[in-house]
């Protein structure tokens, strides 16, 4: 576990190893560390806009000590997963735009309005709570629905957002992100007896069955 | 009541009798969420002159970073909100770097905010260097002008001037879209830039 301190130290001590300049997104529990949803976290998950960002951030954190890891083992065999790092408790997920079946699209980019600068060469910017729901549907890890549980009692959710950003997604090819948010929610609003009104999941299963008619029709 | 919750509700300016009426406590329940914020790093506690203590809360204040918004408020009579959260850990943040972060947010209120800067700016190498790679050299210069009518600032240094002022094939342009002032029209024909202010949005710094 890493609390907001020893992460604010972490990330000064990766600046000072950076190379150069970089940008990243936070899209999991460090993002709702800052934004004042959790105390601390196991996983730090970032967002990278391109490889060549990731390898001057991975050649930082191997230098403090961090060993790389198999994905298989968190993510079983998902596509996109990242490449992790971890040392002792601590664990680095670094993904490049594409978590598993989400894009991390324009309009993401543009919602994360908080920014985070570690000396001169490390910008963290800080996922808008909505899409932190999105990328805890994309990764589906066994703490991920807590998350999402945390967040959206913690918060006044716009679930316009949410559906229209899981459109997005299907207009940017990721065809499963209607689909997988639906069942996501559903899940947490039955297993975890959230309030997440009926109305979102109507709309969402709607247009996955446009999406199937759809389908059947180009067949 | 969770931590959470309760910064939400106080987040901003309050004092006890304030924490008493938003969360409908008495004064020695508001004492004890205040101290449980405190403890948490959530307030940061000021005392005024008429010796009543006044609590700001934020969620930002557990983060510890400094922010542009802090240093201009820092400075400036005019006093900015933050619109957004822009946290800087682990360096001093420059009078330099705050003012070309205040052109480049194209926020009129924080650049009217930033004007102040200016009293106290005196690397103009630095200052030269960060409006260059910004672009925004013209638009230091002609916002350095519009200070020096208003306020009492360092001397610009001629290096500065001569390195930033307009050619002749140089095009207007703006500082913030679409505003041009009708009062400052000399500065703006000087530095080729459009001063987003007139004599009265000045008049904060009376």
């Amino acid at each position: 576990m890493i609390t907001i301190d020893q992460q604010q130290k972490l990330l000064l001590n990766i600046s000072r190893r950076l190379t150069r300049k970089i940008t990243i997104y936070a899209i999991g529990g460090t993002a709702m560390m800052f934004l004042g949803f959790k105390d601390s976290t196991l996983d730090i998950d970032l967002v990278f806009e391109n490889e060549k960002d990731r390898e001057v951030f991975k050649e930082a954190i191997t230098s403090l000590g961090y060993l790389s890891m198999d994905a298989i083992a968190v993510y079983g065999k998902k596509r996109n997963t990242p490449e992790m790092f971890k040392l002792s408790d601590e664990r680095f997920d670094l993904f490049i735009n594409e978590v598993i079946d989400f894009i991390f699209s324009d309009n993401m980019r543009r919602r994360a309005e908080q920014i985070h600068q570690f000396e001169d060469k490390l910008i963290l910017k800080i996922a808008d709570p909505h899409d932190i729901i999105l990328m805890k549907c994309a990764t589906d890890r066994i703490k991920d629905k807590d998350d999402a549980r945390r967040i959206i009692n913690s918060t006044k959710i716009n679930w316009n957002l949410i559906i229209d950003e899981a459109k997005n997604q299907m207009e940017l090819g990721k065809n499963r992100a209607v689909f997988d948010l639906g069942c996501f929610l559903e899940d947490i609003k039955t297993g975890m007896n959230l309030d997440i009104p009926m109305d979102v999941l109507d709309k969402l299963f709607l247009i996955v069955e446009k999406q199937a008619k759809d389908k059947r029709n180009i067949q | 009541m969770e931590t959470r919750e309760l910064v939400q509700k106080l987040e901003g300016i309050q004092t006890i009798e304030s924490v008493m009426d938003i969360l409908k406590v008495n004064k020695q329940m508001a004492i004890y969420y205040i101290h449980r914020l405190r403890k948490e790093g959530y307030v940061k506690t000021k005392k005024q002159s008429n010796n009543i203590r006044v609590y700001s809360i934020s969620l930002n204040n557990k983060l510890r970073g400094k922010s542009y918004y802090e240093i201009i408020n820092l400075y400036s009579p005019i006093k900015i909100s933050t619109p957004i959260i822009y946290n800087i850990y682990g360096k001093e943040i420059s009078l330099e770097e705050t003012l070309i972060y205040a052109i480049k947010t194209k926020s009129l209120r924080t650049i009217l905010a930033s004007l102040a800067l200016f009293k106290k700016i005196n690397d103009w190498k630095k200052l030269y260097h960060l409006a260059k790679e910004n672009n925004v050299e013209r638009q230091v210069g002609a916002l350095y002008d519009l200070s020096h009518k208003i306020i009492k600032v360092r001397r610009m240094n001629n290096k500065f001037r001569n390195n930033a002022l307009p050619k002749e094939k140089d095009k207007f342009e703006y500082i913030i879209q679409g505003l041009k002032s009708n009062d400052f029209i000399d500065i703006e024909k000087k530095w080729k830039v459009y001063i987003p202010f007139n004599k009265k949005d000045l008049e904060g710094y009376k």
